[in-house]
């Protein structure tokens, strides 16, 4: 133990593994390995950050719109895409929304003065890692799958717990159970 | 690791220790923000490229490009394979342009200097100023300006008018001589082109048609189908006559080291020998031919008159044949009648209408030296404006051009970043990147391609359009130039085209200006209708050959005179294959590229033959005096066997002093040690002027060269054929070409096993073998049936070593670059070298000449000796057949790199990305940014072989189609020389270039490697040296 904690502390001060893989085994057995995931502050963003309280679950679970109807690139992108006020003005200046209207209030501001909603981003994948929704989404896969049920949930502000953050093996599994290629550079390059 | 931690246990270690130092790295308690449009650009997908066409703004060449945007901002530039020109490819300047858009260093706003300090002003203050300015002097106004576009032309011409001002264009890279050459020998003022690819004899005087020459691009193309073997087996030959090889003499089969200055005895003497059969061919230069007989030119040049009489032969027997006069460095004060001595051998033996047409290009202003030095008279008391052009600093010292700016009564500068004229400006109007503006091109007669803005100006710079700029002062002056903005300005003159109904629609309408814009293109077919000077030039260029004119000034045929008489050395100016004229020093992709001749990046140098370093006891890297009579520099010795003993060379480009912070302080500029003379009557500026005494100062250098050896060692890295050898000139299969399948087979080799110790494996070792049946790799069973196996081929016949392919891979790659000091330790990042080895390389006798040239980059071995040393599994075989480097797996223990036998892994040693905003916006959102301490390299650009697959995939399931995966190196190449693609597929091309005999694998019969990138060997006339 103490010759492994002798490593932790040098492969440290070597400062040469910043940005490395941050390939956690899922139930670390050190002692040294336990202390030093304690000491990492939460990743997840505090309540109430999001500029705008926006409720998933009204939106898709009461109101059953679909997820692609504001995340609109996610079928023929890498990137889902974020809805541009101008999407979400394009209800909103008729539906002043029943349950807080203070939050709709807020989006026609933002339209008003021209400005984009400064979201804060909660779902993301470390930089070396490339994640093109367009072929999940047409290999079938449903949004839910990997964003936990958002239809259920109001303002997002915490990582759905299936997601863990880069733990790359919870995307293995997954494409091991559909036969996905398994190679590395399917997803680092 | 026998005291009880397993490897397994180790690796979680490092990865908790990696993810611990990662939180620490991170944790500043800023949240990341995702900030959408508020109005959706119509064009414009998340995640998806979205291309412009626009045109290279950056010489006069004006090739056609296809500008990759990602999310609004420009991050890659590639040639259009619609444009004449470029014909889909760029050169490396091209390619670095994206570092003049994003160079950190360009001017916030306008600014006006007030005691030395610059002070931001509003457009509207700054406009106002200079208007004010302009109607106080009562039309002494002048305007200095780089090459433009016509639109710009027009316009800048149209408010000089107005305002009663002139301008000079001036082009420090100026072909003036050959322009007054054709003049004088044809009555036509234009630059001829020349068919490089009908050719069979290429003959150049130091013209360096690769590197600056005319249009670098398109001659690249056509030079590397003029050498290609056919498949009769025939190719065409490329003879230099030149005191100093450029890269372009690197290329050729055969070198006549002339003495400086001696191009138009040996062409006049060749053309005499010509023209003795048929002495009306001459015309009025039969007396001149006779005065200059082979005998006559072998006493000027020191080239045997042997030599001189086989050459001449061949020009005729090998035709049809071409002869390129010198280039800008072979300029010296007999340039002109060395470009006409050239003209008339082409007309001699027939050239004129085939291989040579008059109808050129307009790129080059007349007089472009000779009437700025006019105009420098003139500036006193004026309002000298100056745009795209640097003379302060291009300029010799010695051409007063500092002390007659200083004396203008109001100087303005529209240079968009630093340069050492705007230094001296109290005016500061910068004007947009072209990547950001709107121009157009006319490189040639009936080729016009429309230059747009592909993003919106880079939000930290304040800049205006010249135009726009040029278009408001001529409102406040009270003129009415017809449009409100350069953009209405350009249509305008756009849809007046004679050609403009080549596009579909009305010319003017809104949906034709959308076609044009589409294209990028207008070709009105050489010569169409109203284009005067196309038509004229067009007939004239397709007549059978045109009847050679009376000189109409007094020319000397002679050595030129040079200054400095009874210093040792004569002094040769050239350009940079690089840094241009100097003009691209802020573009730190560029001072890192190595010098495609020298090796050397970043610092200057001075190129000696070794003989004559050797008489003066001088090493690489010792630092030298170079004395003119017009000025001295000290830069280290580069040991040239390129180069006549008697003759030193430097490059230009280098000693800026105010051009910001990539280019202040690195390497030298010669212009201080030439005069500041001017050729007559061209009015060229001279570069071949002037003698010079070299002195060592004592004082030695390590240099920053990514060079480890110019000699092969007897190792067939970069092999030749001789061409008779080839069995399609052989005439039968009986005849073995070196190195064919039969003498590289491997017939069995021990592989290393995954699963421990080795196993017997029978292969040959040709990529499409991979994975070898016996080998254990995992997922790997049944990759032969299902998966491609990528491979690449590299024609070394075509390949020039121009060096684009290293800057279109940074770009594309975020590689990073690292610095002068870490390129001398070793530590350069590009993923491709350029590799130059000298086989046969004489400066006393004319010869063959033979130098290879060879990109080195990851073979991605089938056999990777780097894969197995690897503790932590980064570097890994993929079921394609890449040799893959996974980044976040790597932990940087370099034993890959130490295994390599090809040394292409790079370390990053600090974390170079770390660069100055806006130049990260320049980063590809495909591609990792790596960190320190990952080990890196040549990826065969996975992101595009994901991104075509990802492609295939949501249109149906199809499978990706042979030439849909272009990596960033192939798609730049002028020469087409590299070729990439499933190997395993035998329809697919690269398939099909490997089956060829001249195919090799670096190093792989000696090692077992198992390459998946191909060489195709060089061709040559002579006999090589069997491969040991």
């Amino acid at each position: 133990m103490k010759r492994k904690r002798w490593m932790v502390a040098a492969m440290v001060a070597a400062g040469s593994v910043t940005g490395l893989a941050i390939v956690q085994e899922q139930q670390p057995d050190t002692g040294a390995a336990k202390e030093q995931a304690a000491e990492a502050p939460a990743e997840v963003a505090p309540t109430g950050l999001q500029p705008i309280a926006f409720p998933h679950d009204i939106h898709t679970g009461t109101y059953g719109m679909d997820c692609m109807y504001c995340h609109f690139s996610a079928e023929r992108s890498v990137d889902a895409g974020i809805p541009p006020v101008a999407t979400c003005v394009g209800c909103h200046r008729l539906i002043p929304g029943a349950q807080n209207p203070e939050e709709v209030q807020k989006v026609l501001g933002f339209a008003q003065r021209n400005e984009p909603i400064p979201w804060v981003r909660i779902y993301k994948i470390a930089d070396h890692a490339h994640f093109p929704h367009m072929r999940h989404i047409n290999a079938g896969l449903t949004c839910q799958q990997c964003h936990g049920p958002v239809e259920t949930m109001g303002a997002i502000e915490q990582r759905d717990p299936a997601w863990q953050g880069d733990n790359m093996g919870w995307c293995v599994s997954c494409h091991v159970e559909r036969g996905a290629s398994r190679d590395c550079t399917v997803c680092h390059y | 690791m026998s005291e009880g931690i397993k490897r397994r246990d180790f690796l979680k270690v490092i990865g908790v220790s990696g993810a611990g130092a990662a939180v620490t790295g991170c944790s500043t308690g800023d949240v990341e923000r995702l900030i959408p449009y508020v109005v959706p650009p119509e064009d414009i997908v998340p995640g998806v490229a979205t291309w412009y066409t626009t045109v290279c703004g950056e010489c006069p060449a004006g090739c056609g490009m296809w500008v990759r945007t990602r999310e609004g901002r420009v991050v890659k530039l590639e040639g259009n394979p619609a444009h004449p020109i470029s014909q889909g490819a760029l050169c490396q300047r091209g390619q670095a342009s994206l570092q003049g858009l994003y160079n950190p260093d360009r001017y916030t706003g306008p600014m006006l200097r007030e005691n030395g300090e610059l002070r931001p002003l509003t457009w509207d203050e700054a406009e106002a100023m200079l208007a004010e300015r302009v109607r106080g002097t009562a039309g002494n106004v002048l305007l200095i300006s780089g090459h433009t576009g016509p639109a710009l032309s027009g316009l800048l011409d149209a408010f000089l008018a107005g305002a009663g001002g002139r301008r000079v264009e001036y082009e420090a890279l100026s072909e003036a001589p050959l322009r007054e050459a054709a003049r004088i020998a044809f009555g036509q003022d234009v630059l001829p082109h020349y068919d490089l690819a009908a050719a069979r004899l290429i003959v150049s005087f130091g013209a360096d048609f690769l590197e600056t020459w005319l249009s670098p691009v398109e001659y690249g193309r056509a030079f590397a189908r003029a050498t290609a073997v056919t498949e009769e087996g025939a190719k065409g030959r490329f003879v230099v006559v030149t005191p100093r090889l450029s890269l372009t003499g690197l290329n050729a089969d055969e070198w006549l080291p002339i003495a400086p200055g001696a191009e138009a005895a040996v062409a006049l003497a060749m053309a005499g020998v010509i023209a003795g059969s048929a002495p009306d061919a001459a015309g009025p230069y039969g007396d001149l031919l006779a005065a200059y007989t082979p005998e006559e030119a072998a006493r000027v040049s020191g080239i045997s008159a042997d030599r001189i009489l086989k050459l001449a032969a061949r020009f005729v027997a090998e035709g049809p044949s071409v002869a390129l006069g010198p280039g800008v460095g072979g300029h010296h004060r007999n340039a002109t009648a060395a470009n006409l001595a050239a003209l008339v051998l082409n007309a001699v033996a027939g050239n004129v209408g085939r291989t040579v047409q008059l109808q050129g290009w307009t790129g080059q202003g007349a007089r472009p030296y000779a009437e700025l030095q006019q105009a420098l008279r003139g500036m006193s008391g004026a309002v000298v404006m100056v745009h795209g052009a640097n003379p302060a600093y291009s300029l010799p010292p010695a051409s007063g051009f500092r002390e007659a700016f200083q004396e203008a009564a109001f100087r303005v500068s529209f240079a968009s970043a630093p340069d050492e004229t705007a230094a001296l400006a109290d005016l500061i109007l910068p004007d947009l990147h072209y990547l950001e503006s709107w121009g157009d091109s006319n490189p040639r007669p009936g080729i016009y391609a429309v230059q747009q803005p592909v993003m919106r100006p880079v939000p930290m710079f304040d800049g205006k359009q010249t135009g726009d700029v040029v278009l408001s002062l001529s409102t406040r002056l009270g003129q009415d130039l017809g449009s409100a903005t350069f953009r209405d300005y350009l249509r305008n003159t756009w849809s007046a085209l004679p050609g403009a109904g080549g596009a579909a629609g009305t010319p003017g309408s809104d949906a034709w200006w959308r076609g044009v814009l589409k294209t990028g293109l207008l070709t009105t077919g050489g010569a169409a209708a109203g284009d005067v000077q196309g038509a004229a030039a067009g007939q004239v260029g397709q007549a059978a050959g045109v009847a050679l004119r009376t000189p109409d000034s007094a020319l000397s045929f002679d050595l030129p005179e040079l200054d400095g008489e009874g210093n040792e050395f004569t002094l040769i100016v050239y350009p940079s294959a690089r840094l241009y004229d100097g003009r691209f020093a802020n573009r730190p992709w560029l001072q890192e590229l190595p010098d495609p001749v020298t090796k050397l990046a970043w610092h200057g140098w001075v190129e000696m033959h070794p003989e004559a370093a050797d008489r003066l006891g001088l090493r690489n890297g010792d630092v030298v005096r170079v004395t003119s009579p017009h000025g001295t520099l000290e830069a280290p010795v580069y040991r040239y066997p390129g180069l006549k003993p008697d003759a030193v060379a430097i490059s230009m480009g280098g000693g800026h002093t105010a051009m910001g912070r990539f280019a202040d302080g690195n390497g030298v500029n010669p212009m201080v040690l030439l005069p500041a003379v001017v050729e007559q009557p061209s009015g060229a500026l001279v570069h071949t002027a002037t003698k010079v005494s070299v002195e060592p100062t004592g004082v030695w250098m390590r240099m920053a060269t990514i060079e480890g050896s110019d000699d092969q060692r007897d190792r067939p890295i970069a092999p030749a054929v001789e061409l008779a050898a080839l069995s399609a000139v052989a005439g039968s299969a009986g005849v073995q070409a070196p190195g064919t399948e039969a003498e590289e087979a491997h017939g069995e080799r021990m592989e290393l096993n995954l699963g421990g110790g080795f196993v017997p494996v029978p292969t040959e070792g040709r990529p499409e073998d991979f994975p070898l049946p016996g080998s254990q790799y995992g997922e790997y069973a049944g990759a032969h049936e299902s998966t491609p196996r990528w491979a690449m081929a590299i024609d070394m016949e075509k390949c020039t070593g121009c060096s684009a392919c290293v800057v279109a891979c940074q770009a594309e790659n975020n590689v990073p670059w690292v610095g002068e000091e870490m390129v001398a330790m070793g530590r350069s990042m590009a993923w491709i070298r350029l590799e130059r080895y000298y086989e046969h390389i004489d400066a006393h006798e004319a010869g063959d000449l033979d130098v290879r040239l060879l990109p080195m980059l990851c073979q991605h071995c089938g056999n990777a000796p780097c894969e197995p040393v690897c503790p932590v599994f980064a570097a890994y075989h993929t079921p394609d057949g890449l040799n893959a480097q996974v980044y976040n797996r790597c932990v940087g223990t370099r034993y890959c790199a130490n295994n390599c036998p090809y040394k292409v892994r790079v370390f990053n040693w600090y974390t170079y990305t770390d660069v100055p905003e806006p130049m990260n916006w320049q980063y590809n959102p495909d591609v990792t940014v790596r960190e320190g301490g990952v080990m890196e390299k040549c990826s065969f650009c996975v992101q595009r072989i994901r991104d075509a697959q990802n492609r295939a995939a949501l249109e149906g399931g199809r499978s990706v189609t042979d030439g849909e995966i272009v990596p960033a190196c192939q798609q730049t190449c002028p020469a087409d020389a590299i070729v990439f693609g499933n190997i395993r597929d035998p329809e697919s091309r690269v398939a099909q270039v490997v089956a060829s005999e001249r195919t090799y694998r670096v190093l792989d019969e000696l090692i077992n490697t198992q390459p998946a990138v191909n060489y195709l060997r060089k061709v040559t006339f002579h006999a090589v040296e069997p491969e040991h």
